[in-house]
Parts: structure tokens; sequence; C-alpha cells
């Protein structure tokens, strides 16, 4: 009962698991308690079978063991106790029993002699393992050139009663040491039946190298199977090793890998490798049992053409292999199918990416027609250098659609690409047709011929015809043909022109159009000639005798000559007679027939090998104009010239505008043109026009082969500015207008039509800068233009100029096209003579009434003036003009005027003197009349300018002292006493005129010392130029006038100032006798008026 | 190729003519012909050839990829036993006898120029777009069979038996690897420099004589 318990708890624990999860704890406790119990229990009843055991391999059979007392040999009876009741024997203690149905089994254990205990056991599948047989390799297989292991084994089947999955386990060994390189697992099913399986795995490791171990073992899941699964023991082991020979050898070889991917190379060798070499590359070595190594190349690079070198170095020996690292091949692109003659399709393709690979290893290229089932291998040319990629496939009679896939393979992969083709509608491109030929028809048609290899049996070609003419003018024409077999095709090519060059060629298509052929070679022909299709263009001209018609023509164009024109015929017929000339070569295109006034009409015919043309007509007179034509003027745009003209329904053939250079002499023809009957403008352009030159155009209009005037017009096609100035010519001069005349400028020079004259003028000399450039241009404000547009005036006169002026006259002519030269002359107008009288007289009256009038005026106020400045009695208390001094000098003295620094001194030198000349002053009555000469003589002296500065003279200090001043002082001295000079030594100066001029004041003073005197004569020959008795003319100069007011300013207001002390004059001037030597001066009223009474 | 080869001699004849005057047997066996010309053509040959032993060499190398290519590359442990060895001591060589020294001299060009066809048509395996290399190869051996017709010229002229053409190779191992073929080109181009060498000295020799 123990051991139910026992077996019971972990069904127990089974059940448990359902539980609760708060129930846990108490289920361990009590399980605990029971163990424990258990334990107890066993320990009593040794001699009892216990802890029985069951497992399973089948699931069908259970093999039970149980545990008893050794050392007996013992007979157990096994007993199932159910309804069945089935009892085993054994020997052993083990037994077994065929698999019990699900659920709780009492199973007793009975050892037959021994009664001492029989065992009881429930036992249930739940407790039963499932281990499966141990399995077997039945056969373990290499393929050493692919590193492959093969395993074969069977999975015994047929033992199971159910379907089960199974995996299997597969360990895979290497090197004696067994080192475990994979364990791999492989799932398979039972189905009841013994079943052979196959394995395989590709090793890394070349196999030759080293010996690969296999052993394996298995897991059987069957799903109805309730008890423990567990793995089956690993099955024995089985191994692959490769006999070496004597020779080392290196593996793999001749790989052929993908680029990127790793290889494992190894070296099977009896010696020790001291080196390994991938390329350029050194590799670790990795030891393989014995001496042999192996090497991993990692990501391996494409390789050279020859592959890639693996090399081991040993001590004497070399060995290795090759590695070629490529790329499968691409999938080849641009597949193309067509045919070029409906027997041979050709297909081409690009390979794409290269393989890298060559050799044997290149791709190889199979071409196959799914629906024929035919296929075609590429055979590489011998040429590497040349490859090109296309296969040659025949084509099957009556058979459209092709289907083909082309096959890229190399030993790294395979590709493929497909094409369905409809042969005969869009894939014929046809040969270049050969044997090309042209031949004439007619002068306006040839034949084409050509060869076209190919079976266009049953099908219309399309063929282009490129024509193209000697002036390059292409034109392309469709021509379809029936199509046969390898032969020759014919079409006719018309509406071409007669004698023309023409270049053919020609390329063909089918006429379900997928490609042209190639054009054929070009042939050049020429057509044959036609009758000319036109009369030449013709005119007539009367020579300038008048008594010659000359005949003009125009060579005829090529597609109107048809052929090489070989002459003309002319012929001039009127009613009465008729004139002809023939067979005029070729190159003549004009003639001259003598023909009186008469109406002729003159045809012209053209003729070439083939014919003549239809004659030209023209009337030989013109039909006079009613009204007369007034000259037009036109000016053209550059290149030609525009002429309009109203619509004349009379004028039914045509217009015709010659036109002429105007300055030829001659008759005037240059060229014509004829312009259709309905237009009413024309453009005339040529060559030969050139711009600034003047040509006439007439225009006719054509009635009944007549023409007749229209129009005449004069133009340029361009405008220029006039090449050269107008001449011109002065005319007359006066003293202030010109008259200039000029001419005409000749019309070649004119090179416009004139549109005036700008004259310029203005005062200017010859060779001066001044004027050199004239014109609106240089913008002289002195310059004066005049425009004049009237240009038939041919004369001008400039008026309001200056006399006896040099003028600068210029003169330009101007036309639209630009101002031309300039042309300049230099006048001097004439002198206005009665001008120059009136300046000179107007002045000189002005003068006399002006000293007229003052005369007068100074004659009949003379006593006045006289009672003013010059009263009789000098007293200076009556003079009034001293009056108003009187004031400043009373406090000092009532003799003198003083300014400040005024000095007491001075006034007593003065008023000693005063009373010397009181005498004396009676005694000179008229120095004038008794001292002419002196005054004469004094005369020159009087303009010298004496300027001193005004002293303080100290004449009481008889100091050395004053030595210094004593220049100065003694200017003082002389100015005041010289005046006095005269009356004291009338005499000496008279005889000494000379000393007179050097005075010597101290001589006649009583107060000057000795010492002064000493100076004063020292100083004698610096104021030798000093005369202030001779300068009476300066005592009166009050006046502004007088040429010593300009000297300063200062002096001017001191000037004659009867107090002044700068004054060199008196301040009580001689009366009567200074006056006279005053008259000898310079120009003075003063003097003017005093001298009138003494005349 | 001719034209190219012809270009290259610097004899005046052009090397197709002389090739065909030197592989031809001579005809007339029974008149007694003076060896001094045909030792001096062949001697002639065999210096010009010398000139271009390193080249093929050097060119066989370079396309064969490293180890081969690198500079300075040499491994005299590489042997073939279908070849001949020409290094023979200078004692054993000078004690020959002329007709044993022509007649090992004859049997290395025979082996050599069996071997040079196999050369070259493992090249063109291997390299088959380096048609520079395969020219050389193929002139090579156009030489290699001048000089032995050179040489049986000598032994007629001398009155030696011309001994029997035969098969040098062998059982050509046709599944030789990769490596293997560069191998033995390489074996055979040198062997071909060095029998070349020795071939200048012996018909020097013989030619003092």
């Amino acid at each position: 009962m123990d051991i139910y318990f026992c077996l019971r708890q972990p069904l127990e624990m089974v059940d448990s698991k359902r539980m609760k999860t708060s129930s846990n704890f108490q289920w361990l406790l009590s399980s605990f308690i029971l163990l424990c119990l258990m334990n107890q229990v066993n320990s009593q009843k040794k001699g009892a079978p216990h802890d029985l055991k069951c497992i399973t391999n089948n699931l069908k059979v259970w093999d039970c063991s149980w545990k008893a007392p050794s050392g007996r040999d013992t007979l157990y009876e096994v007993c199932i106790e159910n309804r069945f009741n089935s009892c085993y024997r054994s020997e052993k203690t083990n037994t077994k029993i065929p698999a019990l149905l699900p659920g709780d089994h009492e199973i007793s254990i009975n050892p037959i002699h021994n009664h001492s205990s029989i065992s009881k056991f429930i036992l249930n599948e739940e407790n039963i393992s499932l281990i499966p047989d141990t399995p077997e390799i039945l056969n373990l297989t290499a393929d050493f050139s692919t590193s492959a292991l093969h395993i074969k084994w069977n999975d015994k089947g047929s033992a199971f009663p159910h379907h089960s999955n199974v995996t299997w386990q597969i360990e895979i060994l290497r090197k004696k040491k067994m080192e475990i390189v994979t364990l791999m697992t492989h799932n398979t099913t039972l189905n009841g039946k013994d079943t052979l399986h196959h394995w395989s795995w590709t090793s890394d490791m070349p196999l030759e190298c080293v010996t690969h171990y296999v052993r394996m073992r298995c897991y059987i899941d069957d799903l109805h199977f309730s008890g423990h699964k567990e793995w089956s023991d690993w099955s024995p082991v089985k191994n692959i090793s490769w006999s070496p020979d004597y020779q080392p050898k290196v593996f793999p070889e001749d790989k052929v890998v993908l680029v990127g991917s790793d290889v494992t190379v190894c070296c099977v060798i009896q010696e020790k490798v001291i080196l390994a070499q991938f390329g350029k590359e050194k590799c670790s070595l990795i030891h393989l049992d014995g001496e042999n190594v192996a090497i991993k190349i990692y990501n391996i690079s494409v390789s050279p053409t020859s592959g890639t070198n693996v090399v081991f170095t040993t001590d004497t020996n070399l060995v290795g292999t090759v590695i070629f690292a490529g790329y499968p091949p691409d999938i080849p692109q641009k597949l193309n199918c067509e045919t070029r003659d409906l027997k041979e399709i050709i297909c081409t393709w690009n390979p794409g990416r290269p393989t890298g690979l060559l050799g044997p290893h290149n791709t190889s290229y199979t071409l196959f027609e799914s629906f024929s089932g035919k296929n075609v291998t590429f055979k590489r040319a011998e040429d590497p250098a040349d490859i090109s990629y296309q296969l040659f496939f025949q084509m099957i009679p009556n058979w459209e659609i092709y289907n083909f896939t082309l096959n890229a393979r190399n030993p790294l992969g395979q590709s493929e690409s497909t094409i369905l083709v409809n042969i005969t509608k869009r894939a014929v491109y046809p040969h270049t047709p050969t044997s090309f030929k042209v031949k004439d028809t007619n002068s306006t048609a040839v034949s084409l011929s050509w060869y076209l290899q190919g079976n266009f049996a049953k099908m219309h070609l399309l063929c282009q015809v490129e024509i193209t003419k000697s002036n390059s003018v292409q034109e392309l024409r469709n021509v379809t043909v029936k199509g046969v077999e390898d032969s020759s095709y014919f079409v006719v090519v018309g509406k071409l022109s007669p004698y023309t060059n023409y270049t053919f060629r020609i390329r063909c298509s089918t006429e379900t159009f997928w490609k042209w052929s190639s054009w054929t070679i070009e042939k050049q022909h020429l057509t044959t000639e036609a009758i000319p299709s036109k009369g030449p263009d013709t005119w007539r001209e009367w020579s300038s005798d008048g008594k010659n018609l000359i005949i003009y023509w125009k060579p005829l164009p090529i597609n109107e000559a048809n052929g090489r024109i070989l002459s003309y015929n002319v012929s001039c017929s009127s009613d009465e007679e008729t004139q002809s000339l023939s067979e005029i070569p070729d190159r003549q295109h004009k003639a001259e027939i003598q023909l009186d006034k008469n109406d002729y009409i003159i045809s012209v015919v053209a003729k070439n090998s083939v014919g003549s043309s239809p004659p030209s007509k023209i009337a030989s007179m013109e039909i006079p104009n009613e009204d007369d034509l007034k000259i037009e003027q036109a000016v053209g745009m550059g290149n030609g010239i525009f002429l309009s003209w109203n619509y004349d329904p009379n004028m039914t053939c045509d217009y015709v505008i010659k036109w002429c250079n105007s300055s030829r002499p001659g008759p005037c023809l240059m060229d014509w043109k004829k312009v259709p009957s309905n237009s009413t403008e024309a453009v005339i352009e040529s060559d030969q026009f050139r711009p600034g030159v003047r040509y006439n155009f007439f225009l006719y209009g054509c009635r009944n082969q007549g023409y007749q005037l229209l129009r005449s017009i004069m133009g340029y096609i361009e405008e220029l500015a006039p090449i050269v100035a107008p001449n011109f010519t002065v005319e007359d001069t006066s003293a202030d207008s010109i008259l200039v005349k000029w001419e005409d400028i000749p019309v070649e020079e004119l090179r416009g039509f004139l549109r005036g004259y700008l004259f310029y003028f203005g005062k200017g000399e010859r060779g001066t800068s001044k004027m050199r450039g004239l014109g609106p241009e240089t913008g002289h404000s002195d310059i004066k233009v005049k425009n004049i547009t009237d240009i038939s005036q041919k004369t001008l006169k400039i008026a309001d100029l200056q006399g006896k002026t040099s003028y600068r006259l210029v003169l330009r002519a101007y036309t639209d096209g630009g101002i031309g030269p300039e042309k300049s002359m230099y006048v001097v107008t004439k002198e206005n003579s009665v001008g120059l009288i009136i300046a000179i007289l107007i002045p000189v009256a002005v003068a006399v009434i002006v000293g007229v009038v003052t005369s007068i005026l100074c004659y009949r106020k003379r006593e006045w003036i006289k009672e003013t400045f010059y009263p009789d009695i000098p007293n200076p208390e009556n003079c009034k003009a001293l009056q108003f001094q009187k004031s400043v000098c009373e406090g000092n003295s009532a003799l003198t005027l003083e300014m400040n620094p005024c000095t007491p001194n001075n006034v007593e030198v003065l008023e000693t003197r005063t009373v010397v000349p009181k005498i004396e002053d009676t005694e000179i009555v008229s120095p004038v009349a008794e001292h002419p000469e002196d005054s004469s003589e004094a005369e020159p002296e009087n303009h010298v300018v004496v300027s001193y500065c005004p002293p303080i003279i100290e004449e009481e200090i008889p100091n050395p002292v004053a030595d210094e001043a004593g220049g100065t002082s003694q200017v003082i001295y002389i100015d005041v006493q010289s005046m006095y000079q005269p009356q004291a030594k009338p005499e000496e100066q008279e005889n000494d005129p000379v000393g007179g001029s050097g005075y010597k004041p101290q001589m006649h003073l009583p107060v000057s010392s000795p010492v002064e005197d000493g100076t004063a004569e020292d100083d004698l020959d610096d104021t030798a130029g000093y005369r202030p008795q001779a300068n009476v003319s300066t005592w009166h100069l009050v006046s502004p006038d007088s040429p010593r007011s300009t000297d300063s300013n200062s002096e001017v207001v001191s000037f004659g100032s009867p107090c002044s002390i700068n004054s060199r004059q008196f301040l009580l001037p001689p009366k009567d006798e200074d006056s006279p030597k005053s008259t000898g001066g310079g120009w003075s009223f003063t003097n003017f008026f005093q001298n009138k009474p003494n005349d | 190729q001719d034209q190219e080869f012809g270009a290259d001699l610097w004899f005046p004849l052009p090397a197709p003519l002389c090739l065909l005057t030197l592989l031809l047997p001579p005809l007339s066996s029974a008149a007694p012909i003076s060896p001094a010309k045909p030792i001096s053509q062949a001697y002639s040959l065999a210096l010009y050839m010398q000139k271009n032993t390193s080249t093929l060499l050097q060119t066989y190398l370079q396309y064969q990829g490293s180890p081969f290519s690198d500079p300075g590359f040499s491994a005299p442990e590489l042997q073939l036993s279908s070849l001949p060895s020409a290094a023979v001591s200078f004692k054993i060589w000078h004690a020959l006898e002329d007709a044993e020294r022509l007649s090992r001299a004859q049997g290395a060009f025979l082996a050599l120029t069996q071997h040079l066809q196999l050369v070259g048509d493992d090249q063109t395996d291997l390299n088959p777009d380096s048609p520079i290399l395969l020219a050389q190869l193929r002139a090579a051996r156009l030489r290699a069979q001048g000089l032995l017709g050179n040489m049986a010229a000598i032994m007629t002229a001398l009155g030696l038996p011309i001994p029997p053409e035969e098969d040098t190779l062998g059982l050509v191992r046709f599944g030789a690897s990769a490596f293997e073929r560069k191998c033995r080109g390489y074996v055979v181009t040198r062997e071909y420099g060095h029998w070349t060498d020795r071939a200048v000295r012996d018909l020097a020799l013989l030619k003092a004589k």
C-alpha cells in the first residue's frame, strides 16, 4: 500500500497542476510528509520488488523493470489486475507487457519463491517513457568534388502503430578530436512503414583534408502518447575520409565561386606548411590532422582571367590551387530577332554584366524555339576581342510566329530571356540593295533597277527613292513593287526636269514596315535635254544716234533652257520687211540692227540641241506718253529700291523697270526687270547697286508688245553725305557785311539728294585755333550758323558785322545721308572812317568847351577868388581859408596851427621868422618876372618827393645827441627857412643857382647853433636834392588831384593844413613871389587862375 | 603570326622560309655535306632564341597571377618528370661526346616542342584573352622545332644516327588542375630557356671544333 501511495504521488502531482496556485504550498508540504513515510516503509520491507519503471520504444510493448533484493534466483509473476487478469512470468527483474490502455492499472509483482511480499503498483501510461530505438546510419557517402556528405538511414516506422512526427538530430564532427562542426535537425513522419531517409550536407571544408564523422538520434513526438518522450541514444558514429596519394594536394581544385562568398582551401600534405597565400595576400593557417592545413578566405573578389592562385609553400615544395571568382550570367539584354532575307533569323543580344569568367567557365548561350522545339547553341568566335553575340536560326517554311528563349549558363548559374516575333510582319530588315543602276527613259523620267537578296515572294516591297537635284534639293518618293525571290527590281521615276543632274539612291523595306535597309550607293544621272520652255527675257534700246536698235536678252535660267543653249535667233519684222540675225552664239546676249523708225516687232528665240524656244516679242517703238512725266525721287533700303505704282488695266502684258547709272554716258540701260501685269509693286535689287550713286529708274507698261514709259524715278539705294564741300567765293565785303556766293556740287560728289547748306561764320583769323572746329557740334557761342534749306539759293549776305575784323566763313552741304566736309575762308571787313573821325573830334570839342567855360568863370570871379585864397595882406587871421583853425591853435600860439604833438619850440622858431618875411614880403613883388630862370631851373626838382617823419625838434638842446636826429631836425629847418632864403640872399641865389639848390639856412639863422651848422654842412649833400623853395607849387596842392595825395592817407589829411606838423609847406605861404615859381610846374587849376591876372 | 615572327629575325632570310628549310629532312642523305653550315645556322638560331627566352618566361609569369607574377618569382623545386633538366655539371657536360651532347639536346628540344604545344593549349583555356602570350608560346614552339631540324641536319652531316621521334609526354593528365597547368607551363618556359642556353654552348663547342 505504501508503494501505491508512492506511485500515486506523482499522479496527484500531475493533477495538482490544475489546482489553483493558492493551494501549491499546501500540496508541497503534504508530499514531503508522504515521502518520509514511504522511505520508512521501504526500509521495513526490503525483500519486496520496488521501483517499478516502464519504458516503451514502439508504443506497443512496455518494458517494465523493477528492483529486487539481489543474490537470489527468483521467478517473478507480474499480474495486471484488471478485468482480463493476465499474468506474465519472468526470471529477471523486468518483463514486457503489452501497452495498456489509458488509465490506472494495478500491477502486482509476486516473487514466486519468496512469499514474503507481493508488491503492487498502480501503472498509468503517463508514467511510461517513450524512448525510440537508437537509429542507425545505413550509409554515409561523400561527394568530394562538391564537399557534400550524403546520409541514409531507416526510420523503422513499421514498428509504430500510428503516424508520428520524428525529429532527427544529425551531428557532424571533424578531425580526430571529434570537434563538433554542426548539429542539425531533420523532421520526418512515421507512416507505419519502414522508410529510408536521405540527407545531405555540404561542408565548407573540402572533405579530402580531414576526416568527418556523423552520428544521429531521434525523438518521436506521438500525439496519442501521454507519457514522457525522450531522445533516443546517439547512433554509432560513421566517418568519411580520403585516402591521400603520396603527392601533396590542395582542395578544392579549380573551384568556381560567386564573388563575395567565403571559401575554405585546404592542403593535404606530409610536410610542414610555412606559408599560405591567396593571391598576394598571406593567410593564417588552420591546422587540421597531421600536417594538413586550411585557410579561410572571406568575401572573395572577382578573379583575373587565369583565376586567383592559392599557394601553400613548404621548405621543399610549392602546391596550390586556383579559385575562379565571378558572377552568374546576367539576363541577356536587348534580345532581338529579325530576318534580312526571310530564310534565316538572326537573334542578337547584349550579355550585360561581365561574369569575370572565361575559358571553360565562360557563359554558354542556347537559343530555343518553343513551337518547333529546335535549338541552336552559341559558338564563341575564335578571336575573343571580336565577340558579336548573335545566333542564326533557320526559318521554318510557312512559319511566321516564333517564340525564342535565350538561355545563358555558366558554373555559377543561369538566366534567360524570351522574345515572341511575327517574323514576316515585324522583323524583316532587308539587305542593302545591290547592283543599283539608272537608265534614261525620256527627258523627264529615268528607270531604276536593283537587286535584292531574299525570299520576298509572298509580299510586297516598299522602296524609297531619294532624288537629289544638283542644287541640293532633296525629294523622297515611295514605290511599291511586288516581291520575288533573290531577284532584280525595276521602277520608273518620272516628273524630273530635263537636262538636270540628279543623284539617286534607294532603300527598301517590306510593306509591313519594320526597318529600312541601308541606302544603296548614290548614282548620279543627267537627264536628257528638251526644247527651251520659254523665250529669253528681251529688251531693246535705241542707240545714241537713234539709227540702230540694240536688242538685249538675258540668258535663260537652267530650268527654262532645258539643255545647253547653243544659239539665239533674232528677227525684226514689220508689215513690209523682215530682218533676221540667226545663230548668234550663246555667249552673246545683244544684237544691233539698223532700223528705221517704223514699227517693228522684234522676236528672239533660244535654241538648244533639241529645238527652239517659243519667241519673245517686243515692239521696237515706245508708245508715246500723253502726259509730261515728272521726275520723282526715291531712296532705297540699302540693298534695293522699292517701287510701286497704280494698277493700270490697259497694261496687258507686263511691266518693265529698267535702270541705269545717271552719271554714265551712253544709252540708259544697266539692267531691267519684268514684273507680271497684275502686280503693282517691285523691289529692284542688283549686285551692281552702290550706295551714294544716283540711278535713274524707268517704269514701262506693256500693251500689245509695245512699251509705254509710265514713270521716271531718280533714286539712291542709300544716301551718303556729300564727299566735297561747295565751292564758295566772297562777292562783296563792306564794313559790316559780306556777300558770299557758292556753286553746285556735282551729282557724283553729292551722293544723295541735296537737302541744304550749313553756313557758319565767326570772328577768327587764319591760323588761330579758336576757329578750327566749326560747326554745330563745336558749340562755340560766338559762331553763328545759318541753315539754308532752300537749295536753289546760291548767295548769302551776312550783315551786322564789325568793321576791319577778320571773319572765318565755313560752308557745308548736307543730304539725308549726312553733312559733307567743310570749306572755310577768312574775310576781313572794311574800315569804318566816319566813326573814327567822330571818335577823335568829340573828345577834342568837349575839352575845348570845358576849358573855355572854366576860363570865363575864373575870369569873372577872379576878385572873389583872390579875396578868398590870396588876400593882399597875408594875415592868416584874415585868411578865410585858415579861420577855422584858430581855436585849435589858440592855447599855444595865435599864429601856428599845431597838431599834437605840438611843441612850443617850434612855435618859437616860426615866430622869429614871421618877422622877417613881413619885412621882405613887400619887397617880393613878382619873382616870376625877376627870376624866370630860377623857376625854370627849380622845375625839374619840383618833382622830387621828399618824405620825412615829423620829429620833435629840440632846437634848444645843442647836444651832440641831437646829431643822431640831426638829419631829420635839420630837414625841418631847411624846410622852414628855405622859404626865406631867397629873401635873405637873393643875389646869391641868382649868382649861384647851384648853391641855391644846396642852401645853408644855418648861416642866416641866428638861432642856429654852431653845432647845428656843422651838422647842416655835413648833411648838405644829403639834402642836396631838396628845394622846398623851388617847390612852391606844392604849397597849394590841396587838391586830391595832386600827385602827392597818393603817397599816403595821413599825408592827405594833413597836406595843406596850416597846423600840420608834417607839412612841408609853409604855414604862411608867400603871397606873390612863390606863385610864379609854381606856374612852371605841372597841370593845376590853381596855377591856371593864379597866373591869369599876371598875364 | 609568321610575319610577326619573320620581322623579329635578324638574319636576312625570311623566317618561314628558313624554318621550312630547317624542318625539311635532308633529301640527299647519301652525299656527305659539310657540317659547318648547319652548325652555323643552328648556332645563329639558338643565339636568337636565347634573346627571347627571358621575355617568354616573364610574359608567361605575368599572365598567371600572383605569386607567379610577383617580381623575382622562382620555384626551382618545380620539375616535370617528362622534361629532362638542362642542369648538368660542367665536367660531365664537357666530357660528353659530340654525338651524345647533340643527342641530349635534340631529345630535350623534342620534349620541349611537345610541352610547348601542351602549355599553349593550357593557356588557351586559362588566358583566352591574352593573344600576346599565346603568340609567344606559338613562336617559341616553332623556334624549338626549327632548332630541332637544324640539329638533325648537323647529325646527318656528321653521320650520326638521328634518334627516332618519340612521344615524350606520354599520357598527359588532361584533368590536371589549373594550378598544375600553370606550374607545368612555368617549368616548360623556364626549361626552354635553360635548354636554349645549353644549346648555344653545345653548338659553340661544336662550331669551335
